[in-house]
């Protein structure tokens, strides 16, 4: 079998533009996803019955159900409730609530994973509940949080490219607009599955990093 | 004057375990009272319940005349009145040596950073570990490690410092330099309460001897009645199989202070 590659170049641009989108998504995705994945997190330790009751429904709803239904229900359901997102909007919804889900899993498991003696020496030596989340606890379960977080982030790079069913050209739509004019299938997909390889590595080595740094200070 | 310690009958159950059951108890002001007993008497539960890390079923406690079972007080003012020795240090990780004796009279006292800066460095010279102001908790021994969080506990000036087996989690070798600074501390007339297991260190260092079993106080007098001369067969068998470890020294009435505790 013959891989021609060269077939592919005419279109690179394309595949730079898919990729530009790819990592909108994710990074906006991942910053919105953290931002409700730490208020649900939140929700799952507070002293709060109710609270923690909600968080954890949503957590399992979340986490209990295909990531391309959410896409579904978002885009295509929500308008008969009167409200219409354009595809990207709601792509970036539906993988914002989705990673909320598993960040709301870690930022609990992170948090729950410091000592209870931390949070005794805290009570002990005068700090109020706010003040030992945010002077002792956090500090630690931030630490604890990280090696989950990132494989999170990597996961979402991944999955963002369920967008291409909302007609979203990130980097798999592009492969199949590639694909479909050029017919190099195995070519094309071979390239599309090296980068995002290359992306998800990125991020893996960039935490790598961060961790290490973290150890020292 | 008010006892710096008051205890009225109290209760403390987990579930269906009664642990606490009905302890009474004074502690007058700058007394040092030893608490020693078996293991699942109810020691650790009595500390933690007047520094009101567990919530009591029944009865009072009151320090300095005032409750402080209830959630009437914040943390603040509950750490201004008593500080708590745990046996697992409970230092916090990420902070230096120095941070962790300060964020508390920053965080909780408001003083500036200068003041707990220099209160720390007091502290840390009084027990001996000036040369770690910058160092780790995981850079430190263990018995590093209980005395900065001896002065840590410090750094709040509490009126009462509880000690729960402060020296049960360190190598022998590491025991005496911990016990040290608690003899001293006891010395400048803080009221204390130390649960230990190093009964010549309790016989040295307290003015009574608190004996619990069973969720009861079935001893309270001074180190040569409770240690030397016990009523309650409880007691003497406890002590007997204390001694196996501890030998004759216990049992004799030792005057003039020795600065070899334990083993
Ligand atoms: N949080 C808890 N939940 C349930 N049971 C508990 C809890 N804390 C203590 N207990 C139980 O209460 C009893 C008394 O425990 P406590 O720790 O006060 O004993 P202790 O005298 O300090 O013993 P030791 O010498 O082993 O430290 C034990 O049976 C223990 O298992
Ligand atoms: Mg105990």
């Amino acid at each position: 079998m013959d891989l021609d590659f060269v077939t592919l170049i005419p279109y690179l641009h394309m595949f730079w533009a898919g990729v530009l989108i790819t990592i909108r998504a994710s990074i906006l995705a991942v910053i919105l996803g953290s931002i409700l994945g730490v208020i649900v997190g939140a929700m799952r330790v507070l002293p709060f019955k109710t609270l923690r009751s909600v968080a954890a429904a949503y957590i399992y709803i979340i986490r209990g159900t295909p990531l391309l239904i959410q896409l579904f229900l978002i885009y295509f359901g929500l308008p008969s409730l009167g409200l219409n997102l354009p595809a990207f909007a709601a792509g970036i919804v539906g993988l914002s609530i989705n990673s909320s889900g598993y960040v709301g899993e870690i930022v609990r498991g992170g948090i729950e994973a410091v000592p209870k003696g931390q949070w005794e020496a805290s009570q002990v030596l005068g700090l109020s509940y706010i003040k030992s989340m945010k002077h002792i606890i956090l500090p630690q379960a931030i630490r604890n949080m990280l090696p989950a977080f990132g494989n999170e982030f990597i996961t979402l790079i991944k999955e963002s490219s369920l967008l291409s069913t909302l007609a979203i050209t990130e980097l798999t739509m592009v492969g199949q607009q590639v694909r479909s004019v050029t017919y190099a299938s195995f070519e094309t997909f071979i390239l599309v599955g090296l980068i995002y390889l290359f992306l998800t590595s990125c991020i893996g080595l960039g935490l790598g990093i961060v961790e290490k740094r973290w150890q020292v200070s | 004057m008010n006892n710096a310690i008051e205890i009225i009958n109290l209760h403390k159950s987990f579930g269906d375990l009664n642990v606490l059951k009905g302890v009474s108890l004074s502690v007058k002001e700058g007394e040092v009272v030893s608490v020693i007993g078996p293991s699942g008497s109810g020691k650790s539960t009595l500390a933690r319940c007047i520094c009101r890390l567990e919530e009591i079923n029944s009865g009072e406690i009151r320090l300095y005349g005032t409750r402080f079972d209830n959630k009437q007080h914040s943390n603040k003012e509950l750490s201004s009145m008593v500080g708590m020795i745990f046996q697992q240090f409970n230092l916090f990780p990420h902070l230096s040596v120095l941070d962790n004796i300060t964020l508390t009279p920053v965080k909780v006292r408001s003083f500036t950073k200068e003041k707990a800066d220099k209160l720390a460095k007091d502290l840390l010279d009084r027990v001996g570990l000036s040369d770690k102001i910058h160092a780790r908790p995981r850079q430190l021994s263990g018995g590093q490690m209980q005395r900065v969080a001896i002065a840590r506990a410090l750094a709040m000036e509490p009126q009462i410092m509880l000690f729960d087996e402060p020296t049960s989690a360190l190598d022998p070798e590491l025991v005496g330099e911990v016990l040290d600074v608690i003899a001293g501390l006891a010395k400048t007339g803080m009221t204390m309460m130390i649960i230990t297991h190093e009964m010549l260190f309790a016989k040295e260092v307290s003015d009574r001897v608190l004996f619990m079993d069973d969720g009861r106080i079935i001893e309270d007098g001074t180190p040569s009645e409770v240690l030397t001369h016990p009523t309650q067969i409880r007691t003497q068998t406890f002590l007997k199989r204390m001694l196996a470890h501890f030998g004759e020294q216990l049992t004799k009435d030792t005057s003039g202070k020795d600065d070899q505790y334990g083993s």
